[in-house]
């Protein structure tokens, strides 16, 4: 399903004509399966985000390619990679990045009205996954009104409502207390067992690193360590 | 992402600045209504000048005053009017000549001296001729005279003592003749010189009609129209071309004179005038209609309210500045909804659409504002700025004077030059809210 190729990926700090080059991804290589939870572990500043951005199309690696679903998409424009991502990839965030200006119906309905969906089906879709997520009561709400646990459901929800194959997760669990990160984890895995859903996931928590089928442990830019859970 | 939706999301976004959305639109609508009404000025003198003209004679008619033979300038005679009646599109040519003498005419106990015409009425009707009263001559000594003809007949017993004329210069109805002309046998003395004497002869004529009075009322026609054999009568008797009357010290009185005084074309239409006149002037006839006069006038007005259209348009880029700045602020604040809309998919250019519908709506609002604000002041101007000119300088403006005017072909232009420029300002904000980076917008950890 994904296939992580030579990644390198170097920044350059400083002033321009004066900059530092600091490598921060060397050689990463591996592939995820389709229905496969991945998580992706490592300290802070191991490189693990830029990773996943990489993989997210928000940055271009300075070496190696990604390939998902069998398109090398490290050459796709911001453009096709836009279209690309609408179709294909969801998102879970730390931060859970709801627009607090909608409602948690319109957050959710949001990737159906850049999909151009008649109001109509976004409207049956919605509420669809509203329930799905347990927040058929919340539709009205604001993401101010809502507690940590609550808007990271409705941030999975905006994610699940275009029913892509593939969600890369960052730090999924990072800003919620132990109770409700169980619950979204249980969530992740309902989705991946229920739906086929793969994951990609990178988390420093090893607890939320054991759902995953498999792991990938990245030390100061290099995969140090693979294992595939029994 | 359908434009319904993108709507809703300027609707949306336009909600949470009202404040600042509502100064921007006002200062657009400043700039519209600006534009607008400054160049109502040059469209309102442009319609009024034009209505002046098109109302002082008439548009189809054609002025030939000549035609240029072997570098010189001969006048028209029957050779050229034949040819000129053949002429594609011409419906009429009228022509008159003049009497070279101005001969008494007595009615009753009434005398006054007049210009006396010789015109061809078969063609005056054909141009559109009408008659006030009374019917067109049959008989050659039948007449019909203009509609002042009346203003230059004085009792004969008129009171040497007494002011005859009233505040405008005109006769006072007591003094003027009070019967109907219609019927009325009229005797036309014409003179001439003989031997150091003067001679009359009296010609008795019949009026039979009164011509319409000219469009303007400023315009008098106190003529009197007479035939071909009254004129070979009194060329007769005075035995001078035209009725010129021997003078030794004009001896050019005594010349035969050819051609026709005043000679009209009349097209069918005001578009046919054109071209007739451009034939003529092919043919090196010199001639001059209300068409020419029009064209030159439109000419000047066109140049005159480009000029004040690219004024008002300065005032509308002042405008776009404040929209430049709003819709830069809106993209700064959004940054953080933008980069999150990025990131499920939202596609650069529909980003950009969204921002430039934004700018383009406040553009329009702008002037649907600003074309309501230049129309009252449209009104205000036309009915306040006669009161002011006549109450400050005591002079009356013409009827139907229009300083103001508003003709929807100016709406549109400043419908679309606000547009233009508003959507111009926009883009740059558009521009940058595409080129937002996601994760900076998301404040990520990379």
């Amino acid at each position: 399903m994904i296939d992580v190729k030579d990644i390198n990926h170097t920044f350059l700090l400083g002033k321009k004509q004066n900059e530092t080059a600091l490598p921060v991804l060397k050689n990463i290589s591996f592939s995820v399966d389709k229905g496969e939870i991945l998580a992706i572990t490592g300290k802070s500043g191991s490189g693990k985000s830029t990773l996943l951005n990489i993989i997210g199309g928000f940055m271009k690696p300075t070496s190696g390619s990604v390939w998902i679903k069998d398109m090398n998409v490290t050459n796709l424009n911001e453009g096709e990679y836009a279209d690309f991502r609408l179709d294909n990839i969801g998102f879970i965030f730390q931060n859970f990045q709801l627009i607090p200006s909608m409602t948690a119906f319109e957050n959710i309905e949001l990737p159906l009205v850049l999909k151009g969906l008649s109001e109509k089906e976004r409207k049956k879709k919605t509420e669809q996954t509203l329930e799905q997520v347990g927040l058929s009561d919340y539709h009205h709400h604001y993401p101010s009104e809502l507690s940590g646990g609550q808007q990271q459901r409705v941030s999975i929800a905006r994610t699940l409502v275009i029913e892509p194959p593939i969600i890369l997760a960052d730090e999924p669990t990072g800003s919620l207390d132990s109770e409700t990160e169980q619950e979204i984890l249980d969530l992740i895995t309902g989705l991946n067992r229920n739906i086929g859903i793969t994951f990609l996931m990178i988390t420093h928590d090893e607890e939320v690193a054991r759902i995953a089928s498999k792991q990938i442990h990245i030390h100061d830019g290099e995969i140090v360590k693979e294992e595939v859970s029994a | 992402m359908t434009f319904k939706d993108q709507w809703r999301f300027v609707r949306n976004n336009m909600k949470r600045s009202k404040s600042r959305i509502f100064m921007t639109v006002l200062a657009t609508a400043m700039g519209v209504a600006f534009l607008i009404v400054l160049a109502s000025v040059g469209f309102g003198l442009h319609t009024t000048f034009i209505d002046d003209i098109i109302s002082d004679r008439s548009v189809t008619k054609i002025q030939i005053s000549g035609i240029e033979k072997e570098n010189d300038i001969a006048p028209i005679t029957d050779e050229e009017i034949t040819e000129l009646e053949k002429v594609d599109n011409m419906k009429a040519v009228t022509r008159q000549l003049s009497l070279r003498q101005t001969p008494q005419f007595n009615m009753e106990d009434y005398n006054g001296r007049v210009e006396t015409v010789v015109t061809h009425f078969p063609s005056e009707l054909k141009a559109g001729m009408e008659l006030k009263e009374g019917d067109l001559p049959e008989d050659p000594y039948e007449v019909v005279v203009g509609p002042h003809f009346i203003e230059n007949l004085y009792p004969e017993d008129l009171p040497a003592d007494e002011e005859i004329y009233d505040e405008e210069g005109m006769l006072k109805e007591e003094f003027k003749y009070g019967e109907s002309l219609i019927g009325q046998e009229i005797e036309m003395v014409v003179e001439q010189n003989v031997d150091g004497e003067t001679k009359e002869h009296e010609i008795s004529l019949i009026i039979t009609g009164i011509v319409e009075p000219p469009a303007r009322d400023w315009m008098q026609d106190r003529q009197v129209y007479i035939s071909d054999d009254v004129l070979t009568e009194v060329e007769s008797f005075t035995e001078t071309s035209r009725g010129a009357i021997v003078d030794p010290n004009y001896p050019e009185a005594e010349q035969e004179v050819t051609g026709y005084n005043y000679v009209y074309g009349y097209a069918n239409s005001l578009e046919e005038v054109q071209e007739i006149s451009e034939y003529l002037t092919e043919e090196n006839y010199l001639v001059y209609s209300a068409a020419s006069e029009l064209d030159h006038l439109n000419t000047f007005f066109t140049i005159a309210k480009a000029g004040l259209i690219f004024i008002g348009t300065i005032a509308i880029i002042i405008a776009s500045i404040g929209i430049y700045n709003t819709m830069t602020m809106a993209v700064t604040e959004r940054t953080s909804d933008i980069g999150i809309m990025k990131a499920i998919g939202a596609h650069p250019k529909k980003i950009k659409q969204i921002f430039l519908l934004e700018s383009s709506y406040i553009g329009l609002l702008g002037a649907f504002i600003g074309t309501v604000v230049a129309f009252v002041i449209s009104i205000l101007l036309n009915i306040g700025l006669p009161l002011i000119i006549e109450s400050a300088f005591e002079q009356e403006l013409p009827e139907g004077f229009q300083f103001s005017s508003i003709p929807p072909s100016l709406i549109v232009i400043a419908a679309v030059i606000c547009l233009i420029v508003t959507v111009l300002s926009g883009l740059k904000p558009a521009k940058r809210a595409t080129q937002i980076d996601v994760l900076k917008a998301m404040r990520r950890e990379i």
